[in-house]
């Protein structure tokens, strides 16, 4: 099936979103939500584009849309750029301590004569760390209360019982909201605090307990490798090559 | 006590109106007295009997007791009145002094049918309700129930769906889908199961329509959604209620284990091939649960967050499998198609909606109640001639349609006939059916915020242009009620509804707009008396509100200053009052109470 985005034909297979479509025909059409490893989440409506089936004309989430049929799509219109920029300004106003936010709302042209409500508030509510809680098995953090109070967190803002330290969420936030303060031996993300197994070979604490334990339960009883850290790793491994090449 | 000219020996049916708002005022305690009497005394020389029923509409005059076969409809009935009444069914008289009078032309009501309030509804949805026992199977039964899914059964599916489709049923929740379409688009998906649901979290602040139903007549409700079962090949069914609605929740409990042990519900339904079966959910009275994605989420064990609809429930729903949702009133209007055929139905309302409208009067009308009337209907008629027009005198102002994702409308447009379309027309919508009226004593910046307010704290949070669009409708709404506004306020306000209405995520977000744009729209002038003049005109936003006391008009009774709280009031009996700004607190206890409109705001 082929539709047409900006006038370019663009190859798309059914049920696959206009985003999906024109990002693989290097078409670009702005994000904040939207991370290929989890799909169109439809929270941000950065993303949004003018479809045009048939008669009809109107305005969508590309992330979330799934193209059925012959369709045109706009990705820029002068009505899509000012809710752009209305979204931009919007999410400046709530978070503005962020790096990519300062960058985002200079690359709008500081759209709005708006004061921020709280000049330390980083969090844009993307919810791409939930979607990576999810996707990684823990669900330990997730989106909570509702209407304008709506924030991450974990249950109760209490350390999670499910969460294993992975800090995949940190990783993919955009902002940099979610920290992860590292102390000796140990480190800390959303209130708990995770300790570090010490490499076999020369004690440095180079793994958290939980995710260890993680792995080893999803690889059952019969891995018995020593845990070493990587540098040790990378030692034993080459140690081992060197051998096999000079005993031969 | 005056005589009656019928059979005392005739055995009485005493329908006590036991719906919330009667119970709030005693019906219950009525209900027990009239219990205890008949028992004993004067009633042993009674035939009768007594029933529990739902609402009854009329929640101004409550508790309502009403006596059958004499057509008697008593008002504002309290325990200590029953012993008078059962004696006065004894003699074969009449307590007039519990009869409605109508205020204006001392005319007094033996029965409610005669009165303003009852004469032009129109009873569809409501047919039952307040003339049977909700709990009580067999008075359904008695009066056609559930013979509309007997007929329904001897019909071919598809002709059912073509029944409900010529009727133009349309979605009464608000959105105003046809229903036909729905359940057509539904039928036509192969996978199975297919699933039913009745929407019934009714959330608009003073909307009471679809509690009434589920209350005061819960197997209507349950008698569409079982006939949709059929039409479509659903096998499970879901209602979908706020738990805050507990008589509702008792009432629909004890209907469906009643249509269970009548073979309405269960295995092969009436004989037939329809197996169907009907469960509650008790959603925890999340307003946005009313969006029909987020209501279903819900069910799932999930936060009830709306998802892009480009996908239609009817196609991926319920547990993404086919599922026909609709509306408690929408049901409720179900077994009347099937029964009395499409074409009566269609033959009432306008040509875009059929059928009737309850909607839920409220606001400063004199009689506040549940009103039913044809889609058509002006708003004229609803306020001033069922609604007997606005308490204590005032003047009328607007009227608030359609819950939080309504609109205000202004009195030039009264003689609006009210229907789907011509609601939305006006920058309103008919939402599930609330209508608020208002009086010259609102301020309508304040009512925006008080909307924008409460959608806040409503809106799921989950898309950007909603929840940070509405904080900061709300930041500029309130900034203007404190004096604070600027005129470049009125642009942000209506560039940000127009994000709102295009780029949010579900319909919520998309109509929260509404009451800003339509106060915006018929109101401006008291948006701009609060930015340019600092002032509020209705005297409401008390940083900009100053009252004083026209000394032409003051005739020095002193019930304003009997009512300050703040002993702001000076004067002497029969001397012109004069109020002290420096004490004021601007409740407006003066104003409300000033019989003489002596008292003014600046």
């Amino acid at each position: 099936m082929k539709i047409k985005i900006d006038g370019i034909e663009v190859d798309v297979i059914s049920g696959e979103t206009i985003l999906e479509a024109a990002r693989r025909a290097g078409i670009h059409i702005p994000t904040l939500c939207y991370h290929e490893a989890f799909g169109g989440q439809g929270i941000c409506r950065m993303c949004i584009v003018e479809v045009k089936e048939g008669n009809r004309t109107r305005l969508v989430a590309s992330c979330t849309y799934p193209v059925n049929g012959e369709i045109e799509v706009k990705t820029s219109t002068p009505e899509i750029e000012r809710i752009r920029r209305n979204i931009v300004m919007l999410l400046y106003r709530r978070a503005p301590n962020s790096e990519f936010m300062k960058k985002l709302y200079e690359e709008y042209g500081r759209p709005g004569d708006i004061t921020p409500s709280d000049p330390e508030e980083s969090c844009i509510m993307c919810r791409l760390c939930v979607r990576a809680c999810e996707k990684v098995g823990a669900n330990a953090i997730s989106a909570v209360l509702r209407g304008t109070e709506k924030r991450v967190s974990t249950p109760y803002d209490e350390p999670s019982p499910d969460c294993i330290g992975c800090c995949a969420c940190a990783q993919v936030c955009p902002t940099g909201t979610i920290r992860v303060s590292t102390m000796p031996g140990k480190y800390e993300i959303w209130n708990k605090a995770f300790e570090m197994d010490r490499c076999e070979s020369c004690s440095r604490p180079f793994v958290p307990q939980v995710i260890l334990e993680h792995v080893r339960s999803k690889l059952g009883p019969d891995f018995t490798e020593e845990h070493l850290c990587p540098d040790c790793r990378k030692k034993k491994t080459g140690k081992i090559i060197a051998d096999s090449h000079l005993s031969k | 006590m005056s005589q009656l000219s019928m059979n005392s020996t005739a055995t009485r049916t005493i329908l006590v109106c036991c719906g919330t708002g009667c119970q709030a005022n005693g019906s219950m305690a009525v209900y027990q007295a009239f219990r205890r009497e008949l028992a004993g005394g004067a009633g042993t020389e009674v035939q009768a009997y007594t029933k529990s029923t739902g609402c009854n509409g009329w929640c101004e005059k409550g508790p309502l007791v009403k006596i059958l076969p004499d057509e008697i409809t008593y008002c504002r009935v309290k325990a200590e009145d029953v012993p008078e009444i059962v004696a006065s069914l004894r003699d074969g008289t009449v307590v007039e002094r519990l009869l409605y009078r109508d205020p204006v032309t001392k005319r007094v009501y033996r029965s409610h049918r005669d009165t303003n309030f009852y004469k032009k509804q129109r009873k569809v949805a409501l047919r039952n309700i307040g003339e049977i026992d909700p709990a009580n199977i067999q008075d359904y039964l008695d009066r056609d129930g559930y013979n509309a899914l007997r007929k329904a059964l001897t019909m071919p599916p598809a002709q059912v769906i073509e029944e409900v489709l010529q009727s133009g049923l349309r979605g009464r929740g608000g959105g105003g889908f046809p229903t036909g379409l729905k359940w057509k688009a539904c039928a036509a998906v192969e996978r199975t199961p297919r699933y039913v649901i009745c929407n019934g979290d009714e959330g608009d602040p003073g909307a009471f329509m679809d509690r009434s139903i589920m209350e005061g007549d819960p197997h209507s409700v349950l008698e569409g959604m079982i006939i949709c079962a059929y039409a479509i090949g659903a096998s499970a069914g879901f209602i979908y209620v706020r738990d805050e609605y507990d008589l509702a929740v008792h009432h629909l409990g004890r209907a469906i284990e009643d249509a269970r042990k009548h073979g309405f519900l269960g295995k092969n339904i009436l004989g037939s091939n329809l197996s169907f079966d009907i469960e509650i959910v008790r959603g925890g009275g999340a307003f946005v649960c009313g969006e029909e994605t987020a209501l279903i989420a819900s069910i799932e064990g999930n936060p009830g967050e709306p998802r892009d609809k480009y996908i239609f429930p009817t196609e991926k729903g319920l547990w993404g499998q086919p599922t026909v949702i609709n509306n408690v009133e929408t049901w409720a209007n179900v077994p009347v198609i099937i029964s009395r055929g499409a074409r009566e139905f269609a033959s009432i309302g306008t040509s875009g909606s059929k059928g009737t409208k309850v909607f839920s009067l409220v606001g400063k009308v004199v009689n506040t109640g549940l009103v039913e009337v044809p889609m058509g209907t002006t708003l004229r008629e609803i306020i001033y001639d069922i609604g007997e027009g606005i308490q204590k005198g005032r003047k009328f102002k607007a009227v608030q349609t359609g819950g939080p994702s309504g609109g205000c409308i202004p009195e030039n447009l009264l003689d609006l006939e009210v229907d789907f379309d011509s609601l939305t027309a006006a920058g309103s919508m008919m939402g599930s059916g609330g209508l608020i009226v208002m009086d010259d004593r609102t301020c309508m910046v304040e009512v925006a915020r008080y909307y924008v307010n409460f959608l806040a704290g409503e809106s799921c949070g989950k898309c950007v242009p909603c929840r940070e669009g509405i904080s900061l409708l709300l930041e500029t709404l309130t900034r203007i009620c404190e004096g604070k506004g600027r005129l470049e306020d009125l642009d942000l306000l209506e560039s940000l509804s127009a994000t709102l209405q295009q780029a949010a995520l579900c319909a919520l977000g998309r109509t929260a707009p509404n009451p800003v744009l339509s106060t915006l729209k018929y109101f401006r002038d008291e948006y701009l008396a609060h930015i340019v003049e600092h002032r509020c005109p209705a005297g409401i936003c008390k940083e900009l509100t100053e009252f004083y006391i026209d000394p032409e008009l003051c005739t020095g009774c002193g019930r304003c200053r009997r009512n300050c709280p703040a002993d702001a009031v000076a004067g002497e009996k029969k001397q012109t009052h004069v109020i002290d700004p420096s004490r004021c607190i601007k409740c407006g206890e003066c104003i409300n109470n000033c019989n003489f409109q002596a008292v003014k705001v600046k």
